[in-house]
Formats: C-alpha cells, sequence, structure tokens
C-alpha cells in the first residue's frame, strides 16, 4: 500500500465513486421498477345463497377459477390452478388435468401424474348469517 | 468522399474468401436486413396497436382484418422475428462450426450471444402483445417460472409484472420493454457488432503468411451480393406472408387467470423448454438448464482448444472439434425436445 502514488490513490477514488454511483443509480432504478401498480387484489368472493348449491352438486366458479362440491360433508372449494406452473386445469372423469405439463390431479386434488408436487389449494369457506356463501383465496 | 459508416462497412476490395456463399451463408447480414424490417414494420404497427388489456387484442384485429395492406405488415414482422431467431441461430453454428470465434473476434462473438438474447426477448415480449387466448398459459408459464428463482425471484417478478399477477402494468412494461428497451439496446449492439467485423479484420481468415489468396472483390461486388440476399428474404417474407398468416385468437375476457385459453403450447422456440418442464422441478428445468446452455456458449471461447490460425476460413477445423461436437449436441437435443414438445399430448 505504501506504493500508492498520489495520482493512483486519485484514480482509485475516481473509479471507485464512479461505480458506487453507478451500483446506487441501478439499486434506484430497480426500486423504481417494483412498485405494483394494482396490488389490492380480489380475495374474497360472494357465490350467492347456499340453495343454489344443493347436496351433490359441482359448480365450477370461473372467476377464481375453483370448483365448489357439495358433499355429504360439507362445502369443499377446491383451487383450479395448478400448483406446477399455474395453468387453469379441466376436469376430466378421474379428476384434474393441466393442459400445459400434463399434471394430472384426483377429485380430492391429489397429485396423480407429475410434474405437479404440492396438492390443489383448497379455500377457505364461510357461510354468513344470512346465508350467502363466500369464498376467500387468501 | 468522406468515408461513411457504409464506406466502413464496405471496403474499396475484400479477400473474395471472405464473402463466399458457402463460407458465410450471408446469416449475419440477413440477420440485420431482418431487423431493419422488424423496425420499420414495428413502427408501422404502432400507429394502430392500444396496449391495454382490454383493446390490445381488438386494435390487432384491426390491423390485420381493417387497415389497408395491415394484414401483410403484421405478417412480415411476424415472420422476420421468425426468421431472425432462425438466421441468428444458424449465424451462430456457422461462428462454432467454422472455429471464427477465436480471438481478436471473441469480444463479438459475446456481442453476438448478447444480440440472440434480446432477439428472443423481444420475440417473446412480441408475442405477448397479442393479449389473446392463444398467449395467455406462456404469459402465465413464463412469469410463474421468474417467481420460483431462489432468494429475487419475487422481486424480479414484481419488477417484471408490474403487479402480483399479470394485468395492465403487465402489458405496458412489456409494450415499453418491446418497441423501446430492448429495441434501443439491439440497435446499439449491432451497430457495435457491424463494426467489430470490420475493426477485427474481416470475416475469420488465416493470414496471408499461412494460406495467401490474392482474389478480391470490389465493393460494388459485395453490395450486389448484400442486395440479392435482401431480394431472396423479401421474396421469402412475402411469401410465408400469403401462404401462413400470423397467429391471432379470441381476446381475454376477463382478466388473464379467468379465460379459458385457446392454446397452451408454448411459442415454438419455447416448446423445448415447455416439454422438460413437463419432467419436474420448474426452477432446474425452466431456468436453470437453459442458463447452463447459454453459459456453455459463452464459455465456448475460453475452456475449448482453440482454432489454429492455419484451419480458419473453413468448416469443421480439426482444432475446434470439441466446441463443435458440444455444439451439435446441444442443438439435436434442443431441436429433439422441440419436436417432442410439438407432438400432441397423450
Amino acid at each position: 500500500m505504501t506504493d500508492l502514488s498520489r495520482r493512483d490513490f486519485l484514480k482509485l477514488t475516481r473509479d471507485g465513486f464512479l461505480y458506487l454511483s453507478g451500483a446506487l443509480a441501478f439499486g434506484g432504478l430497480l426500486r423504481f421498477l417494483s412498485h405494483e401498480t394494482n396490488s389490492a387484489r380480489k380475495t374474497e368472493f360472494d357465490l350467492g345463497f347456499v340453495d343454489k348449491y344443493p347436496l351433490g352438486s359441482r359448480a365450477s366458479i370461473s372467476e377464481i377459477p375453483a370448483l365448489l362440491i357439495h358433499t355429504d360433508s360439507g362445502f369443499t372449494a377446491l383451487s383450479l390452478t395448478c400448483t406446477h406452473l399455474g395453468c387453469t386445469l379441466k376436469p376430466n372423469e378421474t379428476g384434474f388435468a393441466c393442459p400445459c405439463h400434463n399434471s394430472s390431479f384426483d377429485a380430492e386434488g391429489k397429485v396423480t401424474h407429475g410434474p405437479a408436487v404440492k396438492p390443489l389449494k383448497a379455500l377457505r369457506i364461510e357461510i354468513t348469517d344470512e346465508g350467502n356463501l363466500k369464498v376467500f383465496t387468501a | 468522399m468522406r468515408p461513411s459508416f457504409f464506406h466502413h462497412l464496405h471496403p474499396p476490395t475484400i479477400p473474395t474468401a471472405q464473402s463466399r456463399w458457402r463460407y458465410t451463408l450471408g446469416a449475419g447480414g440477413t440477420a440485420i436486413f431482418l431487423m431493419l424490417v422488424l423496425v420499420i414494420t414495428g413502427a408501422l404497427e404502432m400507429f394502430y396497436y392500444i396496449p391495454t388489456p382490454a383493446e390490445a387484442a381488438l386494435s390487432i384485429q384491426t390491423i390485420t382484418y381493417l387497415v389497408p395492406f395491415g394484414g401483410l405488415v403484421r405478417n412480415i414482422h411476424f415472420w422476420s422475428a421468425q426468421l431472425l431467431i432462425v438466421v441468428s441461430a444458424v449465424h451462430l453454428l456457422r461462428v462454432v462450426f467454422t472455429g471464427a470465434y477465436i480471438p481478436p473476434r471473441r469480444f463479438n462473438y459475446l456481442l453476438g450471444l448478447a444480440l440472440f438474447l434480446i432477439s428472443i426477448f423481444l420475440n417473446f415480449t412480441g408475442y405477448i402483445l397479442r393479449w389473446d387466448t392463444g398467449i395467455q398459459w406462456a404469459l402465465v408459464v413464463g412469469t410463474n417460472l421468474i417467481k420460483t428463482i431462489p432468494f429475487f425471484g419475487n422481486n424480479l417478478y414484481t419488477i417484471l409484472i408490474g403487479g402480483s399477477e399479470p394485468g395492465s402494468p403487465t402489458l405496458i412494461r412489456f409494450y415499453t420493454w418491446h418497441v423501446f428497451g430492448l429495441m434501443i439496446i439491439s440497435a446499439i449492439l449491432i451497430g457495435w457488432h457491424a463494426f467489430r467485423v470490420r475493426r477485427d479484420g474481416g470475416i475469420a481468415l488465416p493470414p496471408p503468411s499461412l494460406r495467401a489468396d490474392p482474389n478480391r472483390i470490389s465493393r460494388f461486388e459485395l453490395v450486389r451480393r448484400e442486395t440479392l440476399a435482401m431480394i431472396l428474404t423479401s421474396a421469402a417474407l412475402i411469401i410465408l406472408s400469403i401462404f401462413s398468416p400470423a397467429p391471432i385468437a379470441a381476446p381475454i375476457r376477463l382478466s388473464v387467470l379467468q379465460s379459458v385459453p385457446e392454446s397452451a403450447a408454448a411459442p415454438w422456440f419455447f416448446l423445448w423448454v415447455q416439454q422438460m418442464l413437463k419432467w419436474g422441478d420448474p426452477f432446474l428445468f425452466g431456468i436453470l438448464v437453459p442458463v447452463i446452455i447459454l453459459l456453455i456458449l459463452v464459455l465456448i471461447p475460453y475452456i475449448f482448444p482453440k482454432t489454429l490460425e492455419s484451419e480458419l476460413g473453413r468448416w469443421f477445423p480439426k482444432s475446434n472439434r470439441l466446441a463443435q461436437i458440444t455444439l451439435a449436441i446441444i442443438t439435436l437435443l434442443i431441436i429433439f425436445f422441440t419436436i417432442l414438445g410439438s407432438l400432441p399430448t397423450s
């Protein structure tokens, strides 16, 4: 370090400041671009009066997308978004199949064929005091 | 006469061996021509295209079906973009299979790779601008892949998508990258890439001391050949545009995640990635493998045995066999996976 001449020292300082300001500007750019314009995403869906969905019915809720199933044990809402990379599943005889990468799930949402690993998400359901069915995605 | 950039790229004479079709395939020049066609047709499309989720697909229908010659302009833009990917790939294969990337051309090889990568991004962003039911799964899958990157995946997703799911901020971001950000970067890189060709002594040949060849062609002959390539390319573009129009599908009705797609297929140049994604972990097959392939391409001039100068100017020199074999294997695998990915699923 003792060999560092005045000229080299100034050069090093100048370059250091240049790189530092470049890095700061880049960080600022990333922060500038990371604003979420539509952050308020709808997570609550009112499906109307409970009696619309009689025992044994399977109703597709395309705006989530999900499938509402009414069995003896009550209501379940199964998310139809593939847990692999997010394509919407298509119902078939045995369950659900993904058109994008061939994942398939059984009627309960368990994986029967990869590449998906996680089972389908069961969405939270509430029945309000007025008897309306509500599904929550978050 | 005051020398211009044109004269820099077209010296009074050049060695005949540098301009043989069977050596260069005319691929680099054709790629630049296609870029030019893309800029012109793209600028024309900008007079009608509306980058909002509600109107994007409809404005493309307007261009395609109502605007006089609009369909032709859009088809030529589409086909130039597809041909650009093919021609750039051929150019890359030519450079590696002739061993031309050794110093002093190593830096220009990297510039070329960067251009190739950017033209893939340009193609993908342009594809997404359709904002119809033909592209929506490619958008959902492509953007969800970003989330699988450890540590900074979610932040990168927000930066590129502009929200927690694809929507109007996404479309305007892709539009801005397509018509401005990526465009300006590729314009600079193309100028630099072409400038470096001449600066590095033209197309790669052995030094005269190793293989003397006094034959030269004039500037006029070079321009004649370039014009011929441009005319043939234009003819191909027009024929493709007439007989095979650019794909178009029904507009996306609700939000991207809620409407029913017409197609689950990735754009053709990503079919090989879609095929690999069927096998398992999205980060491994969707991000890591493509990045590793890119890394191998970057490292070709650095880690493999160098081409002997005496063997330059010919196809398949013995001295860089390892690089040739590596790239050939990668190319064949990509083609094979693309074919697998385009077969109808069982």
